[in-house]
């Protein structure tokens, strides 16, 4: 074990990068959240939400972030924590999308 | 289907027999719940969409049912793909045969049901 195989099939690259893209999505879904706030009869619920929406991405690029960074040691570090933190707060991002149609 | 919140927090604590698999099988075992977790959220976006981009429908209320159902249907997707993600990393643990599911192809009827709910409800309405 002191010579680990080479990362040959860029196992860790791929990881990353559907890092990245998985945070995209969910900034596609948070400006979605956000719009009700600058549209007409725009109100306090509505700014609230979209503040919960824009903490719950920044949330989300946090995580992506950490994860991409143990994903750079070699071999990399197997997702723990993050991972569920991640699937949580997209629930929370789900439920609040919820609020914001029923506001 | 959601047993053993624990191992959602520490796959690797439990249980603390079971080895280590190649960092390779757990990486994309992430990278199937990352996948799953995007359709999650699209079906979310879809649902907010639907609220905010669709006029009033004939049926009151139908607009945002159709939303509702849509962000329910994200929020079970990342539940499930988390607990997917964390028996599987389990079962690689343990040396033991993959969890099969059938959420696939539950989610498969869930969504070509409503597309065709949606063709009916399309045709019904009266020619302009």
């Amino acid at each position: 074990m002191t010579h680990p195989p080479p990362d040959l099939g860029a196992s860790a690259e791929r990881t990353r990068l559907a890092w990245r893209r998985t945070t995209l999505s969910a900034g596609v879904l948070v400006l979605l959240a956000a719009r009700p706030a600058f549209g007409p009869g725009a109100g306090p619920g509505q700014w609230i939400a979209a503040a919960l929406a824009g903490l719950g991405w920044s949330a989300l690029v946090a995580l992506a972030y950490r994860r991409a960074r143990a994903l750079r040691r070699h071999p990399p570090f197997p997702g723990r924590r993050s991972i569920t933190a991640y699937a949580l707060t997209t629930v929370a991002l789900a439920v609040l999308a919820g609020v914001i149609v029923t506001l | 289907m959601f047993g053993g919140l624990r191992q959602w927090i520490d796959p690797e604590k439990t249980p603390t027999v079971g080895r280590a698999p190649d960092y390779r099988f757990s990486l994309a075992n992430e990278r199937t719940f990352l996948a799953w977790i995007r359709t999650g959220l699209a079906l979310v976006a879809g649902g907010l969409g639907c609220a905010q981009f669709l006029p009033p429908l004939p049926i009151t209320y139908l607009r945002e049912i159709i939303a509702v159902a849509l962000l329910v249907l994200g929020g079970i997707v990342a539940l499930r793909a988390v607990d997917h993600w964390a028996r599987t990393e389990r079962a690689m643990r343990l040396g033991e045969e993959l969890p099969g599911s059938k959420f696939p192809a539950l989610l498969a009827v869930i969504v070509a049901l409503g597309a065709l709910l949606l063709i009916v409800a399309v045709l019904l309405q009266s020619p302009r």
